[in-house]
């Protein structure tokens, strides 16, 4: 019998799967969990013309837009929670080079609750009135078949590929996820089962033995994963829960690098644009500050 | 007892407006100000009515922590998913969507909503200032603004700040629509209940003639004088002889406060 195949991929290898013009969402919710290795490579191959399509963007949209990669956003949220507004993101939406489609927040999940059910839209009755039908041509109005009652037909997500970031898989790209989840890891469940690519870092490559012993906690199983690249601390400066809490200290270094043109090149020097790759950005962080991250989530 | 704060003040005013049995999401806002009045006051305003009136009140904290044990809080949290909340005893954790509460079906009866603008008709906007397409500010986005103002049963507008730049006559962004026409206003867009009950800020409270569709000054608080109110105000309050004074919190009530819901000082700490 043959082998089944790996989906293993090096992080150049699975960035090159987004290509310039990519319509993409990213897992993790506003400043939790975000693929934010697999942003700092597509800064630093110097993609353009990304369009974003999420629930709520923090850093990730934050450090594309520092990069001139976006030109458009699609959710709910895009700020830094408490670190206030996301700098790069504002400026360049002030300066008109991102376009900005706002949604609300469950709407932006049940977009991609439509896509998951091959499903083209999904009714939403409680639009009426607001500026977000108002500026965006793709909601259109309808009255409810059963009741007559008017709803918007909101578009499905959508998007050509989806990458998260998640705690481990084997090399198949069976995924696991911890059984105790909060609402971000279920963010990923649901994108991860809303699109045709999908794209996977994880913080540890496990062996299928490992694999079949958690079988139960298997969200999304080999064949909806295309891409599994093995990435430690894959959601830095972001948390990843089970693993690692936020870097509040790196939060503040990107936020006040934020604030100046010649910070933001430094930071991106230091950080993103690095031969190298993943290890050569762990090194840049430090190893004492990784280690002070670990979180330990329960005993039981 | 010594005097009232006004995050007293205003606790008290809205814990009064909680019925027994119902269900209040907060958000987790964040920055001193914003935190102040999106969760911490919210919060001091859910544990007062469940030890005066309305026992079996629910509080969703962050829309995800059922009744969570504040005793145990050693600091204000301040991130949603983060270890500190995670490790708050509670009686259930939202961990999926649709998790435990019928968001549509209307299983919040209330909520707290901050913004940056909040106009004449209750509508709130914390999408732009300035045109849509090439703003003057960026802002965040609508959040989980629309859902709040449409299908909470209601909705407490929480403004840290009362400014001539926050209280306009229109806002430049709906992304949470007040009593534009009144109730049969919102009937005609199709929204069957919801839409703001108060407008709590710094100076006073405001709430809605649901007719008229208009809001309007209920109380201002201790030492505000008319003019000031006015001078910050951006839309035209009308004749303002016959509002009272925002109630002061009784006794009972600043004791109950004091000394059973925030005895560290962690919700309402001293700045």
């Amino acid at each position: 019998m043959p082998s089944p195949s790996s989906k293993l991929q090096s992080l150049e290898e699975a960035a090159a799967r987004v290509p310039d013009g990519t319509r993409l969402a990213f897992g993790g919710f506003a400043v939790y969990q975000k693929p934010m290795g697999f942003v700092r490579e597509l800064v630093r191959q110097g993609r353009k013309n990304l369009t974003v399509v999420g629930s709520a963007q923090s850093y990730d949209v934050d450090l594309l837009a520092a990069g001139g990669c976006l030109s458009c956003v699609e959710t709910s949220y895009v700020g830094l929670e408490k670190h206030g507004l996301a700098r790069h993101y504002r400026r360049a939406v002030e300066r008109g080079e991102i376009k900005v489609v706002d949604y609300p927040e469950m709407v932006s999940w049940d977009r991609f609750r439509a896509s998951q059910e091959g499903l083209a839209f999904w009714p939403v009755p409680f639009l009426g009135g607001s500026d977000i039908v108002r500026y965006n041509p793709a909601i259109k109005p309808f009255a409810c078949p059963m009741t007559g009652h008017p709803m918007h037909a909101v578009p499905a997500a959508d998007v050509d590929v989806v990458v998260i970031h998640a705690l481990a898989a084997d090399e198949r790209g069976n995924v696991v996820f911890p059984a105790r989840r909060l609402l971000p890891q279920s963010n990923d469940v649901l994108m991860g089962r809303s699109c045709d690519t999908v794209i996977v870092t994880v913080e540890k490559l496990v062996s299928n033995a490992f694999i079949r012993k958690h079988s139960r906690l298997v969200e999304l199983p080999s064949y909806k994963v295309n891409s599994v690249v093995e990435l430690p601390y894959g959601a830095h400066p972001t948390p990843a829960l089970g693993a690692y809490h936020a870097d509040e200290k790196h939060y503040g270094e990107y936020v006040a690098a934020s604030e100046s043109a010649e910070a933001t090149a430094a930071y991106l020097k230091k950080f993103v644009h690095l031969d190298g790759g993943n290890d050569a950005y762990l090194e840049a962080v430090g190893a004492a500050q990784l280690a002070r991250l670990k979180d330990m989530d329960s005993l039981l | 007892m010594t005097e009232p704060t006004l995050y007293e003040t205003l606790a008290a005013v809205l814990a009064k407006e909680f019925l027994n049995g119902e269900v209040g999401f907060t958000g987790l806002l964040t920055g001193k100000a914003a935190a102040m009045f999106g969760t911490a006051i919210p919060i001091v305003a859910m544990e007062l009515a469940r030890r005066t009136h309305a026992p079996d009140l629910t509080l969703l904290l962050a829309g995800c922590y059922h009744n969570p044990d504040f005793s145990q809080l050693e600091a204000m949290p301040d991130s949603e998913h983060d270890a500190v909340l995670r490790d708050l005893s509670t009686e259930a954790q939202t961990y999926d969507y649709p998790g435990q509460w019928a968001l549509k079906r209307g299983d919040i009866s209330f909520g707290f909503s901050s913004a940056v603008q909040v106009d004449a008709v209750g509508n709130i906007n914390s999408v732009c200032i300035g045109s849509y397409d090439k703003p003057k500010v960026r802002l965040v986005g609508p959040i989980l603004q629309p859902e709040h103002m449409t299908l909470f049963r209601r909705e407490y507008i929480m403004m840290p700040h009362h400014d001539r730049r926050n209280f306009v006559e229109k806002v430049d962004f709906i992304s949470g629509v007040g009593f534009p026409g009144g109730e049969a206003g919102r009937k005609s867009l199709g929204l069957a209940w919801g839409g703001p009950a108060l407008v709590l800020t710094p100076k006073c409270v405001f709430d809605f003639d649901r007719v008229a569709g208009r809001i309007r000054v209920r109380s201002i608080h201790e030492g505000v004088g008319h003019d000031e109110l006015r001078d910050a105000t951006g839309f035209d309050l009308g004749d303002l002889s016959g509002v009272p004074t925002t109630p002061r919190p009784s006794d009972d009530e600043l004791t109950i406060i004091r000394r059973e819901i925030d005895p560290r000082r962690i919700l309402f700490s001293p700045t």
